[in-house]
């Protein structure tokens, strides 16, 4: 018992040493908390806040993005989160709904910096929910076609495939090509994904009166087309080749991805440098992609919302969007940082033209189990050989339940 | 009320002795199960979690529904799968591997026992990333080794039936060396006389393991398979780690999906129902156990 009772009072000791240590960096000083997503979060953009601020000390913490959703859970439940969170957009509807993030319209005057109309259309579609300002998009990103131009021109598409039908013929020239080459990739266990072709087929998915319509023509037209890449040989059923080294030998000559790929490319793959460019993806109707990226928001539980808008009011000015933008890479969500010379590389500039034709997935707490479903239904069809009409049909009446509920 | 005191008070001693592991127990086990249990019966989600009134009780309908759900079925056939396969490979591997290693006491053997070992301690994130290249359908060894026989590559990870079966390889690896100590343990506590006994009367090496060693490790063996049947049950890391459920769900074992529903899709009411269910089979089965165990082996 005294054995344990010593344990116990040495763990407690070390619960609190932790906190006083905390406490007094920060003594006299306000404290903001704030939680950054990422393995590793450079500081650069802190510093430089706390230097203009010197009555703040910003204390961030990383959460690697597998474990937040869980870690954001729990801030709910106990109702302890920190000041300011940077959110997954995807995540925005569910937490909002749950009441855990301030709404921001109040702020928007003084700190015009937030205002909507500074941002792209795709990112201004998941700043709000229930007409409250909830997140500022802090860096968004969107899903290009990356290609092989050497390859590419050889079946005749130097500029990359600008229509559902050049993509086609140039995959099949490219399957065409056998020895365990293939066209193109397919993230088919990424929803955005499946949403991109969705839409550039003119599917909705979920219109605004929470109705599903996946067993409508759209939507299953987009969901043949990328059946036919598997059945023509176009993309593997089953893949586990490494995507760089795939491109780099031609076996995958284009992917669909987003900006995070360019300095993989380049540092695992240098040998094919001026040989690959980026492209907008190929149209249908449109060729809209998927805008993602990560919004700051407050935690209602905050107690110094103020300074946590003021903070995030910072991180939204333009030369904070492109330090942001040298450390880390990330795009910026701020429509006047893109005329900025960082952004002349043709690679890059693709990325501004795309988010032009960008959207985010439909804006409802729902989706993630939805978009389970929808994964679950194509991966039926495209590996299981199921009929695309009863999947889609099923589907439809999943979605309809989950949105009844 | 009196006798009470007194009572306590004459076993005041003891009570304290156990009381910091009780408290462990209540606060860290006993109370979450029964929260889990009242949550069961709720829709709570992380609506419900952010503000209590958002909260309804729903009665049965998430343990209705958990039968209804395609998903959760399939992850019941899966977990029977792991279970009855896993299981019985484990206890015998791990008894062959310390009945061999009992037969000697040199370096080499001392060697084996920590090579046997090493899995057990070792992270399952780290071997998840090794086993993923191994398993890898362009550049695995495993598909390697079979080209030099001339069998076609196979699909490790990604054809529904080797996947589960490719989880299991993984997961014997994983589980030998612990359940192995405990083996060897239970092999160093059988007395030499019995053993001496039956080389006077002629006995051959065959017949000592057959007649003593395996009847009185008996004890042990209905520990490893007990906690590797509730262990195996629970199957859940390397799903996780390495398939995530897929394909087509066919690696999905019930832990998973719990953790899904949970975790990712915040239906806390209905993973909690599929918790009890899985609670329910784990005291099924390990009362059957307790049921059908013979009675210890005395010589």
């Amino acid at each position: 018992m005294l054995a344990a009772l010593m344990v116990f009072s040495a763990v407690l000791a070390g619960c609190s040493g932790g906190s006083e240590k905390a406490d007094e960096g920060s003594k006299g000083k306000q404290e903001l908390k704030v939680w950054l997503m990422g393995d590793e979060t450079d500081e650069t953009l802190i510093k430089q806040y706390e230097e203009k601020n010197p009555g703040v000390k910003v204390n961030v913490q990383s959460i690697p993005w597998g474990s937040a959703h869980d870690k954001l859970l729990t801030a709910v439940a106990s109702k302890s989160g920190p000041d300011v969170v940077q959110m997954g957009t995807t995540w925005i509807p569910e937490f909002a709904q749950a009441g855990a993030l301030l709404d921001l319209t109040p702020y928007l005057d003084q700190y015009p910096n937030l205002k909507p109309e500074n941002y792209f259309d795709g990112a201004v579609q998941t700043m709000s929910y229930d007409d409250k300002i909830v997140g500022i998009p802090w860096y968004v990103e969107t899903r290009v076609l990356f290609y092989r131009t050497d390859i590419l021109a050889e079946v005749g598409y130097p500029e990359g495939p600008k229509t559902w039908d050049d993509m086609k013929d140039a995959g099949q020239k490219l399957a065409a090509r056998g020895n365990g080459n293939y066209a193109i990739t397919i993230d088919a266990k990424d929803m955005n994904y499946l949403s991109m072709f969705a839409w550039q087929n003119g599917s909705a998915m979920i219109d605004e009166n929470r109705k599903p319509h996946f067993n409508e023509p759209e939507y299953m037209g987009a969901m043949e087309y990328l059946k036919s890449f598997y059945d023509t040989g176009m993309t593997p059923l089953a893949s586990d080749l490494d995507l760089f080294a795939a491109f780099k030998d031609g076996q995958f000559p284009m992917f669909i991805s987003g900006p995070w790929m360019i300095q993989g490319v380049k540092d695992k793959a240098p040998e094919i440098e001026g040989k690959w460019a980026t492209t907008t993806l190929p149209a249908k109707e449109t060729n809209t992609s998927f805008l993602g990226g990560a919004n700051m928001s407050v935690f209602s539980s905050t107690k110094n919302a103020d300074e946590a808008v003021k903070f995030i009011s910072f991180m939204s000015e333009q030369d904070s969007q492109l330090t942001n933008y040298d450390v880390s890479k990330n795009l910026p969500a701020i429509k006047s940082a893109w005329e900025d010379k960082r952004f002349e590389d043709p690679i890059f500039a693709t990325f501004g033209k795309q988010l032009e034709h960008a959207q985010p997935v439909p804006f409802i707490k729902e989706w993630d189990a939805i978009s389970q479903e929808a994964i679950g239904a194509f991966e039926r069809i495209a590996v299981g050989g199921a009929d695309i009409k009863t999947e889609m049909d099923q589907l439809n009446a999943k979605a309809t339940e989950i949105l009844s509920k | 009320m009196q006798n009470f005191t007194k009572r306590f008070n004459r076993y005041k001693y003891p009570y304290m002795f156990i009381a910091p592991a009780l408290l462990l127990l209540l606060t860290f086990s006993i109370i979450p199960i029964i929260i889990a249990l009242v949550i069961s019966f709720t829709n709570i989600d992380l609506a419900g979690l952010a503000n209590y009134s958002n909260i309804e009780a729903v009665g049965f309908d998430n343990f209705m529904n958990v039968f209804k759900d395609p998903v959760f079925l399939k992850s019941l056939y899966n977990t029977m799968f792991y279970v009855i396969i896993g299981v019985p490979l484990v206890v015998m591997l791990a008894m062959g591997a310390a009945l061999l290693l009992n037969y000697g006491t040199g370096w080499l053997f001392k060697t084996f026992r920590v090579v046997y070992y090493m899995p057990s301690i070792t992270n399952i994130v780290a071997v998840a990333v090794v086993w993923g290249y191994l398993y890898n359908s362009h550049y695995g060894l495993f598909n390697h080794m079979l080209s030099w026989f001339g069998i076609p590559a196979q699909q490790w990870l990604n054809d529904p039936t080797l996947a589960k079966l490719s989880l299991i390889l993984l997961a014997v690896w994983k589980s030998i060396g612990l359940n192995m100590i405990i083996f060897l343990a239970a092999l160093q506590g059988i007395p030499r006389s019995y053993y001496e006994a039956a080389e006077i009367d002629g006995a051959s090496k065959w017949k000592k393991l057959i007649y003593i060693t395996v009847p009185l490790l008996s004890f042990a063996t209905f520990f490893v398979t007990i906690t590797t049947l509730i262990g195996w049950i629970q199957f859940f890391e390397e799903p996780l780690v390495m398939t995530k459920g897929g394909p087509l769900n066919s690696t999905m074992s019930m832990a998973l999906f719990i953790y899904n529903n949970g975790f990712q899709l915040s239906n806390f009411g209905y993973a909690a129902a599929g918790s009890f269910v899985l609670f329910f089979i784990i005291i099924v089965v390990t009362i059957l156990q307790f049921a059908v165990k013979r009675k210890d082996v005395e010589y």
